[in-house]
C-alpha cells in the first residue's frame, strides 16, 4: 500500500511540475488568470459586505460570521481551481477528441489520471490572500482552539465531496460525449453551495443537502465550527462521501466500458 | 509449442450512430426522432500472434484495423468474442497488463504539445517505474538509432511531423513493452522520415525480440518490416498468411512495363485485357500479363510498335492489395476453395 501511495504521489509531482511547465510557457496568460483569481475573491467579498451596508442579519448569521462562511468557500475553490478545474474541461475534450484512448492505456487508475492530470500553478500565487482572509474572518468570529486544529481538515473534507459530486457528473459525459453542459452544470452547483443552506427552503434544501449534497460542503463545516450542537450535519457529510465514492466507483466503471473512442 | 502472446476468437464490436440530414431541419428533426443506425465494425475476427512475430494488418478505410487495436489495447470493450492478450482480458485494464504493451498512433499524440519531449518522458517513466539508470540507457539508445539527440529539449509543438512521430515512438517503448501495437506511424511522413522509423523498428524488434502488430496503408511498410500478412475487408479477416503467398494470390501474373519512342493511341487492340497502365504521354505502360502468355505477347508488342525499352518483375504488392480491394469477393473465392480443400 505505501508502496503504491508513493508510486502515486511520485506521479503526481510530475503531474505538477509538467502542468507548470506548460503554464509557465504563456506568460502573459499566467498573469492574467492570477488577476482573474484577484477580482473574483474582492468582487464575491464585496457583494457580502454591500449586502450588510443595509441589513444587519442574513438568516441566523451577521456580517463576519458570513464572511467566514464565504472566505471558507472561496479557500476551497481556490484549491479546487489549482488542483482540479483545468482537468474537468480537458476531460470533456479529451473523450469528443478520443485523446483519452492514452490516458486509458497508462498503469494508474483512470480517474486519478483523468481528474488529478492539470494542476493550475496560477492559483497557487492567489492561496496566501484566501487563506489571509479566511484566518482574519476566523479570528473575527472568535474560533477557539479546538476549531483552528478541526480548520485544516474540514476544508479537505469539504473539497473531497465538492469534486466526488462532480467527477459523477463528469462520468455522464461517457453518455452525452459533449461536455460543454455539465461542465457549466458543475459550475452552476458551486455557485448555489456558495451561500449557506439556509438561504434556501423546503423541498430544493432538502434536494441539495440529501439527493446531491452540494450544500453540505460549506455550510456543514461551519454550522458545526459555530455550534457544536450540529455534529449531524458533519456526520451527514462523511456519509454522503462514502456513499458518493461507491456511486462514482461504479458508474466510472460502467462509463468507461461504454467510452467508444472517436475515430483517428 | 510456443503460447500465442495475442489470442482472438469469434471478436466483434458494434458501433451505434445515427443519420442527420443536413440543415436546420435536419438538425430538429434528428434532435426530437433519432434513427439508430447499428454497424458492426468488426465481425467474427479470429487472430493469433507468437512471440517475436511481425504481423501487417492491412486493409482499407474504415475496414476495422484501428477498432481491432484498440480493443486489443483494452481501450474499448468488443461486443461479442474472446481476446487473451499476454493472457490478460485488455478491457479488465489490470496494470500489469497495461505495463507491457504500448500503442502508437499516427494521428494521435500522447505527448504534451507545450513542452519538451523530454519532460513528457520523465512523466511516463514515473507512470510505468522505471528506473533513471534504465531510463537514461533506453533514452540514449533511442534518440540516437532516430537520430533525434538534439531535439529532446525543444516544445513539442516547433517539432516537425517526422520528428513528432520519432519522439511518440519513444515515448511508447520507454517501458520496454512485450507487445507493440502501431496504427499507422508512418502516415503523412515524407520517404526519408518513413525509412528512419522503418529502420528503427525493425532494430528494435531484432534486439528485443518483441511482437509487433503494424497497420499501414504504404506497403513498403509492410514489405520492410513484417513476415506475416492479415487483409481485413469489412470487418472480416479476408487473408492471414505469409507476404510471399500473398504475392501469389493473384495467381503468376508478371508486371510488364513498355516504353515507346512515340506516343501511343491506348485503345489499340493488342492491350486489351491487360489492366494497362499508362503514363500522361501515352509512351509508357504497365501491363499485368499471365506468366504463360508472356514471350508471346512481349514479343507481338516488340514486333509491333516502337519499344524503347521494356522490364518484367513479378507483380508489385501495391497492384495485388489494389485489385484486392477493389475486388473482395476475389478473397470471399480463394476462402470458399480453400474450405472445399
Amino acid at each position: 500500500m505505501t508502496e503504491k501511495m508513493a508510486h502515486y504521489w511520485d506521479v503526481y509531482k510530475k503531474f505538477v511540475s509538467t502542468s507548470i511547465s506548460v503554464e509557465t510557457s504563456f506568460r502573459t496568460s499566467f498573469i492574467l488568470l492570477i488577476f482573474m483569481d484577484f477580482f473574483f475573491f474582492f468582487s464575491s467579498i464585496g457583494s457580502v459586505s454591500f449586502i450588510y451596508d443595509h441589513v444587519v442579519n442574513i438568516g441566523p448569521w451577521q456580517k463576519d460570521q458570513l464572511l467566514f462562511f464565504l472566505t471558507f468557500m472561496l479557500a476551497i475553490d481556490n484549491l479546487h481551481m489549482m488542483i482540479f478545474s483545468q482537468s474537468f474541461w480537458e476531460f470533456s475534450f479529451h473523450i469528443k477528441t478520443g485523446q483519452l484512448d492514452y490516458v486509458i492505456l497508462k498503469p494508474m487508475n483512470t480517474i486519478f489520471s483523468v481528474f488529478f492530470r492539470h494542476f493550475r500553478a496560477s492559483s497557487l500565487f492567489n492561496t496566501p490572500l484566501f487563506m489571509g482572509y479566511l484566518i482574519y474572518y476566523g479570528i473575527q468570529v472568535n474560533l477557539s482552539f479546538l476549531d483552528w486544529t478541526l480548520l485544516p481538515f474540514l476544508i479537505v473534507l469539504s473539497l473531497a465531496l465538492l469534486v466526488v459530486i462532480e467527477f459523477i457528473l463528469s462520468t455522464s459525459m461517457f453518455w452525452l460525449t459533449d461536455g460543454m453542459g455539465i461542465n457549466f452544470l458543475r459550475m452552476q452547483m458551486q455557485q448555489l453551495g456558495r451561500w449557506p443552506n439556509f438561504i434556501y427552503q423546503g423541498f430544493i434544501r432538502k434536494v441539495l443537502t440529501v439527493v446531491l449534497p452540494i450544500l453540505l460542503v460549506g455550510s456543514g463545516p461551519v454550522h458545526f465550527l459555530f455550534d457544536k450542537s450540529a455534529w449531524q450535519l458533519l456526520v451527514t457529510m462523511i456519509a454522503a462521501l462514502f456513499i458518493l465514492v461507491l456511486v462514482l466507483l461504479v458508474t466510472w466503471r460502467i462509463g468507461i466500458r461504454r467510452y467508444d473512442s472517436a475515430s483517428s | 509449442m510456443t503460447t500465442p502472446l495475442i489470442k482472438a476468437h469469434g471478436l466483434r464490436k458494434q458501433f451505434i450512430s445515427y443519420k442527420k440530414n443536413p440543415g436546420i431541419m435536419g438538425s430538429f428533426t434528428s434532435f426530437f426522432k433519432r434513427s439508430p443506425l447499428i454497424k458492426d465494425a468488426v465481425k467474427g475476427f479470429d487472430l493469433e500472434v507468437k512471440k517475436g512475430e511481425i504481423v501487417g494488418l492491412l486493409g482499407p478505410n474504415g475496414a476495422g484495423k484501428t477498432t481491432l487495436m484498440k480493443m486489443f489495447t483494452g481501450i474499448i470493450v468488443p461486443t461479442e468474442g474472446e481476446l487473451k492478450i499476454i493472457g490478460s482480458n485488455p478491457w479488465e485494464r489490470d496494470k500489469n497488463f497495461r505495463k507491457r504493451i504500448a500503442l502508437v498512433m499516427g494521428q494521435k499524440s500522447q505527448l504534451w504539445w507545450d513542452i519538451p519531449a523530454m519532460d513528457s518522458f520523465l512523466l511516463l517513466q514515473k507512470y510505468y517505474e522505471v528506473s533513471d539508470e534504465r531510463f537514461q540507457e533506453r533514452i540514449k539508445k533511442m534518440s540516437s538509432l532516430l537520430g533525434v539527440e538534439e531535439l529532446l529539449h525543444i516544445h513539442v509543438r516547433k517539432l516537425s511531423l517526422g520528428e513528432r512521430m520519432k519522439m511518440e515512438l519513444m515515448a511508447s517503448l520507454l517501458h520496454n513493452p512485450e507487445v507493440i501495437f502501431l496504427d499507422e506511424p508512418t502516415i503523412g511522413l515524407d520517404l526519408v522520415a518513413q525509412e528512419n522509423i522503418r529502420h528503427f523498428i525493425k532494430e528494435y524488434h531484432r534486439e528485443n525480440e518483441c511482437c509487433i502488430i503494424i497497420t499501414s496503408h504504404y506497403m513498403q511498410d509492410v514489405q520492410a518490416l513484417c513476415d506475416r500478412l492479415v487483409l481485413i475487408f469489412d470487418g472480416e479477416k479476408g487473408y492471414d498468411g505469409t507476404l510471399e503467398d500473398f504475392e501469389d494470390i493473384l495467381g503468376c501474373d508478371k508486371s510488364v512495363t513498355f516504353s515507346f519512342k512515340e506516343s501511343q493511341d491506348p485503345n489499340q487492340q493488342i492491350f486489351q485485357g491487360l489492366d494497362a497502365t499508362w503514363n500522361e504521354d501515352h509512351t509508357g505502360v504497365e501491363l499485368r500479363v499471365p506468366e504463360e502468355t508472356l514471350c508471346p505477347i512481349s514479343s507481338k508488342i516488340i514486333d509491333q510498335l516502337p519499344v524503347e525499352d521494356f522490364a518484367t518483375e513479378k507483380l508489385p504488392i501495391e497492384r495485388v492489395m489494389k485489385e484486392l480491394m477493389n475486388n473482395p469477393e476475389i478473397l470471399r473465392a480463394r476462402k470458399e476453395k480453400e474450405a472445399r480443400v
